[in-house]
């Protein structure tokens, strides 16, 4: 019966969502720059997917035994359609969880629905649940036209090994989102005026997902000249290293800045499933977890205590809302 | 009546505090621009020292210093991406308020009940913002003149004052657009979340998806203020880049490079053609403003949710 309470709340949440019209804008500004972003880079890829079957098929036809394997990454055309997931989608996840406050304030469901045999907690899971569908339908949307636009417009589809990379990549993205959608929940329902909470939400956003992020590239030594600075210092990687390591202080405090960002560990992981950074591409799936479990784990742990914290507010929430008031 | 307008809603934002924390935000960002400048030149000079030492010992020969060929202002470069992101959003935010409050508190419909015509008060509400978003610039400017003064050790030269003004006179420009597209939606949406969230969409846009479409720069791109020039040779970005005129965040940064000396040098012809689209911009948004308020119904409250 409990479970039967949750689905119809979820299915609720989903729906009402779904009518929202600026969700819906929000939603097709998304897929349009996601599709957008794709589609330049399958572009240029298929010029180099081409390239390369005519070098393949020439050293065929001269008998070349060993014929060097492709160096193209097609995953890595999405790199683009992830970075759109951190940034818009991020801020289409506070939405989400901003309309759903507002929604209940302005309707005045919950004095009704605490009338009925439903818990608080069925009521908080519910709506959890129908806005982590509605979370996962939008990421569902931007992968599946995603990785259908490499195949079709860059003819190069994407194996099974590195399907399930991208499936794990998808997955992440909506625990990611849900970070956001729970901030939005709680900074409206801890406003009086959920449009405040609103606002509390997106500088919160700004920080998180565009300052900390682009304050750790600004302080990389490399990025401060077109190109990079050790290149047209004619250093290669490992004399980077030699060099850096007499600035570990700094390097460590750059990075120390990075991981407050919930967004940049989701970068990293996410980079790494879908090939973005070459250093990811020799290893396999194990090598690759190896290698970004703790971005994963920062990922994985932020929603706990935000989703925690909008239960909370939720059962303190006053049976009669005072209204929406600007 | 339109100074008793102006002067009204920027006792009204003063009053909410909202007033200081626009200026606060303007303030910080130049700060945490100028303490970023500072903490990496720093660190290059060291970086670029020890690449010498290391370059020494294998007996090659020492590459010139690559940021002794960048100019002293080109270390406030940072201050530019920060007006895009977060100058922008204070910008919408702004706009948003100066209309909100007389929207949503019943303020309007008292105005309007005085001899006060609908343009004398979009024109007072256009220079409260103006006024707020100036004053901004003006103490950016003081705390960007005492940054390059610390980091160089040495106080900017007239010509570099010179430049510095006219980039927060752009930023102003730039950042006036922001706050007509944070009236504009309010008033077109009537709704406070609908305005506020399709304003952030236009952001969005303007910010991101633009530049994407028209010179291929990743979101991420969008965030580093030292980005390699995009090829254009894909015949997508050869239709697409007849519309960069039109990328108000793209020509706003350019012209800033240009004026901070941080971009390749351009002809006063070329400059005035990136400055134009922002113009363009500013002035449509004034007048679609001018024509929403005329036919606004203030005696509508909005509830805000």
């Amino acid at each position: 019966m409990s479970s039967n309470h949750v689905f119809t709340l979820a299915a609720h949440e989903y729906r009402a969502a779904f009518r929202s019209r600026i969700l819906g804008l929000l939603l097709a500004i998304l897929i349009a720059v996601t599709v957008g972003s794709v589609y330049i880079a399958s572009v240029a890829h298929r010029s180099q997917v081409a390239d390369y079957a005519t070098y393949r098929t020439a050293a065929l036809a001269s008998g070349l035994q060993r014929i060097a394997p492709s160096p193209l990454a097609p995953m890595s055309l999405l790199r683009g359609a992830f970075e759109y997931i951190q940034i818009v989608g991020s801020v289409i996840a506070i939405t989400l969880g901003f309309l759903s406050v507002s929604r209940e304030r302005a309707s005045r469901t919950l004095p009704l629905l605490r009338s009925r045999p439903v818990t608080t907690g069925q009521l908080a899971t519910g709506t959890l649940v129908g806005a982590v569908a509605l979370l996962a339908t939008l990421v569902a949307a931007t992968a599946v036209s995603g990785v259908v636009c490499i195949g079709v417009i860059g003819n190069d589809w994407v194996s099974p090994g590195e399907l399930l990379q991208l499936s794990l990549a998808y997955l992440l993205s909506v625990v990611y989102l849900t970070v956001f959608y729970a901030l939005g929940v709680f900074a409206s329902s801890k406003a009086k005026a959920a449009t405040n909470g609103l606002l509390i939400a997106l500088c919160i956003w700004l920080v998180i997902v565009l300052v900390i992020p682009q304050i750790g590239d600004t302080l990389d030594s490399d990025n401060q000249v077109p190109g990079g600075l050790f290149k047209a210092l004619g250093l290669n990687r490992a004399d980077e290293t030699t060099v850096l390591s007499h600035f570990s202080l700094f390097e460590t405090l750059r990075t120390r800045i990075e991981y407050v960002s919930v967004a940049q560990h989701y970068q990293r992981f996410v980079f790494a499933m879908a090939d973005v950074k070459e250093r990811y591409r020799p290893f396999g799936l194990g090598g690759l977890l190896a290698r970004v479990w703790t971005d994963l784990s920062w990922v994985l742990f932020w929603p706990i205590p935000l989703i925690a914290a909008s239960r909370r507010v939720l059962r303190n929430e006053p049976s009669i809302t005072q209204g929406a008031s600007s | 009546m339109i100074g008793t307008v102006a002067v009204h809603q920027i006792r009204a934002l003063r009053r909410q505090r909202i007033l200081a924390e626009l200026v606060g935000s303007f303030v910080g960002i130049t700060v945490l621009a100028g303490v970023l400048g500072w903490a990496s030149h720093r660190t290059i000079i060291g970086v670029y020292e020890e690449s010498m030492r290391l370059l020494a010992t294998r007996n090659l020969a020492a590459p010139p210093n690559p940021f002794l060929l960048k100019p002293k202002l080109s270390q406030l470069s940072n201050v530019v991406i920060y007006i895009t992101l977060i100058g922008a959003l204070v910008a919408l935010l702004l706009g948003h308020l100066t209309v909100a409050e007389d929207d949503s508190t019943g303020i309007g419909r008292i105005i309007f009940s005085r001899a006060i015509r609908r343009g004398q008060y979009t024109l007072g509400k256009i220079v409260a913002s103006g006024g707020v978003l100036a004053g901004s610039m003006a103490a950016s400017f003081v705390v960007s003149v005492i940054a390059l003064w610390i980091v160089n050790s040495s106080v900017p030269a007239t010509r570099d004052l010179g430049r510095l003004g006219l980039f927060f006179g752009l930023s102003w420009l730039y950042l006036m657009v922001f706050t007509m597209v944070g009236m504009v939606t309010l008033l077109a949406t009537g709704r406070r979340s609908f305005g506020l969230l399709s304003a952030m969409g236009v952001w969005l846009i303007v910010t991101f998806a633009i530049p994407q479409f028209t010179s291929g720069l990743r979101p991420s791109q969008s965030l580093n203020p030292i980005v390699d020039p995009v090829s254009t040779s894909q015949a997508f970005f050869r239709l697409t880049r007849r519309a960069r005129p039109l990328s108000v965040a793209e020509q706003y940064k350019q012209l800033s490079a240009q004026i901070l000396h941080t971009g390749a040098p351009e002809s006063s012809s070329a400059a005035i053609g990136r400055l134009t689209p922002i113009l363009v911009a500013l002035g449509l948004l004034v007048v679609i403003t001018f024509a929403q308020v005329a036919r606004h119904d203030f005696s509508r409250s909005d509830s805000g949710e």
